[in-house]
């Protein structure tokens, strides 16, 4: 039975790993997998297609998948595919979830049970929302959550209607199966339509209907050039890596000057005709020589690109994310029985699932190529902090194998990778990094260090809340294992300390080189400076002996809440330097982990008395 | 004495000084929404005494206006702290071999505190625009103010007089240094709007008799005064100059009305001056040309990759000429003067520098290394013991 209990926990392991790496099932003829590597240029970075259609379906949607009125459930890149070659189709696909459609005020919108609506649902009451836009706060920052979901909801239509327009002009479905023909007319139509411009300014005879017909291709492709969403086009090879690619419309303009209209463009409206026919041949030999053209003219990219695709299936963080729940679980179990073999695996499933998070903060850096660079924004942070406490969870395991390091580091490694998930939603999480913090020495060394700080002020807040709980609740609870959490809490606040200063310190060199001063008493600096001194205050209160047990962890718990407050609470100021943006819904989070907290601190400053464990029980006997 | 001593090198004493110290950074951070970094660190930072005041902006400020929090300010916690560590180091501490850790944190600490109250104290900022192709060799400070008499008599160079705007007090004379004439300040305004007299809306009576105020019909509006970031308060007064004979006239001058204005003339005989109130400047002996700027973004987009200037510093000891670029995170250091990229206007053309002299910019870097150094060690050493202790038991 141990054994099986063993075994049977890195089965599981195993399945989990598996699940990311299977091939995507695809039981069409169209080769998607291709498809999905074509690449775009976003946010100033060369990335797949399929980045831009996962990072706007979570946006939209704020998940990955669709899920068809026929009720088949497509991946990003096929609603992707949907939606930029038969719009009407992907239309009716219910991709913008609203969280309280009762609360828009939209007679005749909400569904019973139903938050995610289709463009087709919403297309009655466009007047209705682009009113009630107006009506909103304009500045983001002031909008009530009401205000900010009818925000959400119009640029969400916005972002719908450009990425749909990414790869050609969109118009009636008789349109898009003739975009080859369209695109021929429209070039032979140039060099005599501006003749016919020329006579008509000259006050000449000219061909009235070819002219109208040019001018009429001019406003089209205007208007497509403002709309377009990505930029597919790359300019001629060789490629300056700075060099903007062109949007659809810009390129289709940009041959009235005499330019030759990029291979690129055609092949796409090849694409969306074999698409739309259901000639898997045609559509797969197109992408093939599109995919050929990006190699031969952009051969340091290609893999990079393709790793990105492969990255973004197998999902890492979310594979990490079941790994710490499995671990979680794995340990509880333990401690009510098969404690060796459970612990033990729990153990080794903690190794598993701090490599595979290992191997997605490395995908990262790969990505971005900024190597020995951990955070780059708030989502990043995020990831980076439960690594860290898995980290130290991992060195504690090692030394105490008690599984409560192995327990507390999976549970600060999924909750801080559930923040980065909802972080996630707002768009590509792999973006570029504004000037002055564009400097990979630093984000190398100060953001991780200070960062590595918060996971160490977490992790012994999470030691110090299974203290709280055990200490209460379980029987099992010595005066050993008391005494083995609080070692475990003085140490990694050592470590939480050492790390927050060293940090603190970077950062102020950092700053004194880009604005001349050390310390600018800036909220996200004044939010790092707290850490520490939180840090100097659990010390030197235990150095003093003016806090015994309980009293650390209560102050390990309110280590817990400084951070959050430096982590999030400085972000919503919205001032300062470091001000990098959150939603207001952080606001309520921030008080309600903070309340959390105070309530575990409450709990253990109950008196002995109620305690259940023998610690507690040997404390009331003392003390009576 | 002894018992007195006692209480200031206490632990317990550290513990709540630097529980303080958490609660007033923590509400010096807060307070930074309604009155800007600035203001709130002189406040809160800068002070013995810091009192916190329900925002107006959160809920239920109806019933909760009355709600003050004072607490103790920087000055009086950083002095009690370095009280507190230096009894702590004649009355508990024995220098040992175990302890160095602790001495490298507390001296580097010490070394911080004293720091940034130097920094407070002699740092001066300002900053420098510079047109391309151009050159300047003065920076303007963005807070403090100065009036000016300038005397254009020579060819080669002007005279400028400079009286600093802490010494313009209503009522109060200032013989004007070097020059027969003598400022008496009739009014001053840290901030006000400065426009043209609208029918019936003359906030302000203008006592003015001279200069912009008559010709163009001038008027000021005081208004509270901001500490905004970016935002500039528009310094103004209505200034009497008297020479040995008497009154020469009622100018109102303010740091609006500059070079876009006609000159403010104060004649008196022969000899001549402009008035202007501005930003304080401080002039330099060498000029800083910029070559050229340039503002790089990511491909595709309006993200900012790089801004850069290079400029050509041309000082009157030619043997000081250099060449620099200056982008981020590389500043110039030059004559114990720092130049950072700060922003730039004018569709790229011009560049705009923060121009810092802060004497005790090495300081903090000692510091953070004795106490870096100090933290390694220490806890080194704690680790070290924990492993041994391990592999015995």
């Amino acid at each position: 039975m141990k054994k099986f209990a063993f075994t049977l926990i890195l089965i599981i392991a195993a399945l989990i790993v598996a699940s990311g790496f299977k091939p995507a099932t695809n039981t069409s003829d169209f080769d998607v997998a291709s498809f999905s590597e074509l690449p775009v240029q976003v946010g100033g970075r060369i990335k797949p297609l399929d980045s831009v259609a996962r990072n706007t379906l979570l946006v939209l949607a704020a998940r990955q998948k669709v899920v068809t009125p026929e009720g088949v459930t497509l991946s990003p890149i096929e609603w992707f595919m949907d939606l930029t070659m038969r719009p009407e189709v992907a239309d009716t696909y219910r991709v913008f979830k609203i969280e309280f459609p009762d609360d828009l005020g939209i007679a005749g919108l909400a569904q019973k049970g139903q938050r995610h609506y289709a463009f087709n649902d919403l297309l009655p009451h466009f007047d209705e929302i682009l009113r009630l836009y107006k009506e909103i706060n304009p500045e983001p920052k002031k909008r009530s959550p009401y205000e900010q979901q009818i925000a959400d909801l119009n640029d969400g239509l916005t972002l719908y209607h450009r990425v749909m327009h990414s790869l050609h002009p969109v118009g009636t479905p008789e349109r898009l199966d003739r975009l080859v023909d369209e695109y021929q007319s429209y070039i032979s139509s140039i060099a005599p339509g501006l003749v016919a411009l020329r006579q008509q300014q000259a006050g000449e005879d000219y061909d009235a209907e070819l002219l109208s017909r040019f001018i009429q291709f001019g406003d089209d492709y205007l208007k497509l050039s403002k709309t377009a969403y990505l930029r597919v086009v790359p300019p001629i090879a060789p490629v300056d890596p700075l060099d903007d690619w062109k949007n659809i419309g810009l390129e289709l303009l940009d041959v009235m000057r005499g330019d030759d209209l990029s291979p690129y463009v055609t092949s796409y409206a090849s694409l969306t005709m074999a698409y739309r026919l259901d000639q898997a041949d045609m559509f797969n030999k197109t992408v093939e020589e599109l995919r050929q053209r990006f190699i031969g003219e952009f051969p340091n990219d290609i893999d990079r690109v393709h790793f990105e695709r492969v990255f973004n299936q197998a999902q890492p963080f979310y594979l990490s994310m079941q790994l710490y729940l499995l671990i979680f679980l794995t340990v509880c179990i333990s401690w009510l029985r098969w404690s060796a073999p459970l612990a033990k695996a729990a153990f080794w499933v903690l190794l598993l699932a701090f490599t595979v998070h290992t191997l997605g903060l490395v995908a990262r850096m790969y990505i971005q190529e900024r190597y020995g660079v951990f955070v780059t924004n708030l989502y990043s942070s995020a990831v980076f902090v439960g690594w860290g406490a898995v980290l130290l969870g991992v060195i504690l395991e090692k030394f105490y194998k008690n599984g409560v390091g192995a327990a507390m580091a999976s549970l600060v490694g999924f909750c801080t990778l559930i923040i980065a998930h909802h972080l996630s939603m707002s768009g590509d999480t792999l973006e570029m990094m504004r000037a002055v913090l564009d400097s990979n020495f630093w984000l190398a060394t100060h953001v991780t260090v200070i960062t590595f700080g918060y996971s160490a002020m977490f992790f012994a807040g999470a030691l110090a809340l299974i203290f709280t709980v055990l200490g209460l609740f379980s029987k099992h609870f010595s005066k050993e294992s008391a005494k083995s959490i609080v070692s475990m809490v003085y140490g990694i606040t050592c470590f939480a300390t050492l790390f927050s200063l060293v940090g603190t310190i970077l950062g102020g060199i950092w700053a004194d080189q880009s604005w001349g001063r050390f310390w600018g008493w800036d909220p996200k600096e004044n939010g790092a400076l707290m850490i520490v001194i939180m840090g100097a205050i659990v010390l030197h209160a235990r150095w003093g002996g003016i806090v015994k047990e309980r009293g650390l962890m209560a102050l390990a718990i309110c280590g817990s809440i400084v951070t959050v407050w430096s982590w999030f609470g400085t972000n919503l100021l919205g001032v300062g330097l470091h001000a990098y943006g959150f939603t207001s819904s952080g606001f309520w989070w921030t008080i309600g982990f903070a309340a959390s907290q105070i309530f575990f601190i409450c709990l253990l400053y109950l008196p002995w008395r109620y305690w259940r464990s023998a610690f507690g029980k040997d404390k009331n006997r003392r003390e009576c | 004495m002894k018992a007195l001593l006692q209480f200031f090198a206490s632990l317990r004493l550290t513990v709540v000084l630097l529980a303080l110290s958490m609660v007033l950074i923590f509400f010096g951070t807060l307070a930074q929404v309604e009155t800007g970094i600035w203001k709130t660190q002189k406040d809160y930072f800068e002070s013995v005494l810091a009192i916190w005041a329900y925002p107006e902006a959160w809920i239920a400020y109806d019933q909760l206006y009355w709600l003050r929090i004072p607490m103790p300010g920087g000055y009086l916690l950083g002095g009690m702290l370095l009280i507190n560590l230096l009894a702590a180091h004649i009355t508990r501490f024995k220098f040992s071999a175990k302890k160095a850790g602790i001495f490298l944190i507390h001296i580097g600490l010490i070394l911080l505190l004293i720091s940034e109250l130097l920094t407070d104290l002699l740092s001066e900022e300002s900053q420098m625009s510079v047109d391309e192709g151009a050159s300047s060799h003065y920076s303007q400070e963005y807070r403090d103010n100065e009036l000016v008499l300038i005397d254009r008599m020579h060819a080669d160079f002007d005279t400028v007089h400079s009286i600093p705007i802490a010494l313009l007090k209503p009522g109060k004379t200032v013989a004007v240094p070097e020059s027969p004439l003598t400022i008496r300040t009739v009014s001053y305004y840290p901030n006000a709007q400065i426009g043209r007299s609208q029918e019936g809306a003359a906030p302000v009576e203008s006592p003015a008799n001279q200069g912009v105020a008559v010709k163009m019909n001038v008027v000021v509006t005081p208004t509270a005064v901001t500490y905004a970031e970016n935002q500039i308060n528009t310094a103004t007064a209505y200034v009497e100059v008297l020479s040995p004979e008497g009154s020469l006239g009622i100018w109102l001058v303010s740091n609006v009305i500059d070079d876009r204005f006609p000159p403010q003339m104060v004649t008196l005989g022969e000899q001549s001056w402009e008035i202007v109130l501005r930003l304080k400047r401080h002039y330099y002996p060498f000029a800083v040309e910029l070559v050229d700027f340039s503002h790089e973004k990511y491909p595709g987009t309006e993200i900012p990759f790089n801004y850069s200037s290079e400029v050509m510093v041309r000082h009157s000891d030619t043997t000081k000429n250099q060449k620099a670029l200056i982008y981020m995170n590389h500043p110039l250091r030059y004559e114990g003067l720092t130049f950072y990229q700060a922003s730039f206007a004018n569709d790229d053309r011009t560049s705009i520098f923060q121009v810092v002299r802060n004497p005790g910019w090495i300081l903090p870097y000692v510091s953070v290394l004795l106490m870096g150094v100090g933290m390694l060690v220490q806890f080194g050493m704690h680790f070290f013991k924990f492993l041994k202790k391990r592999a015995t038991a």
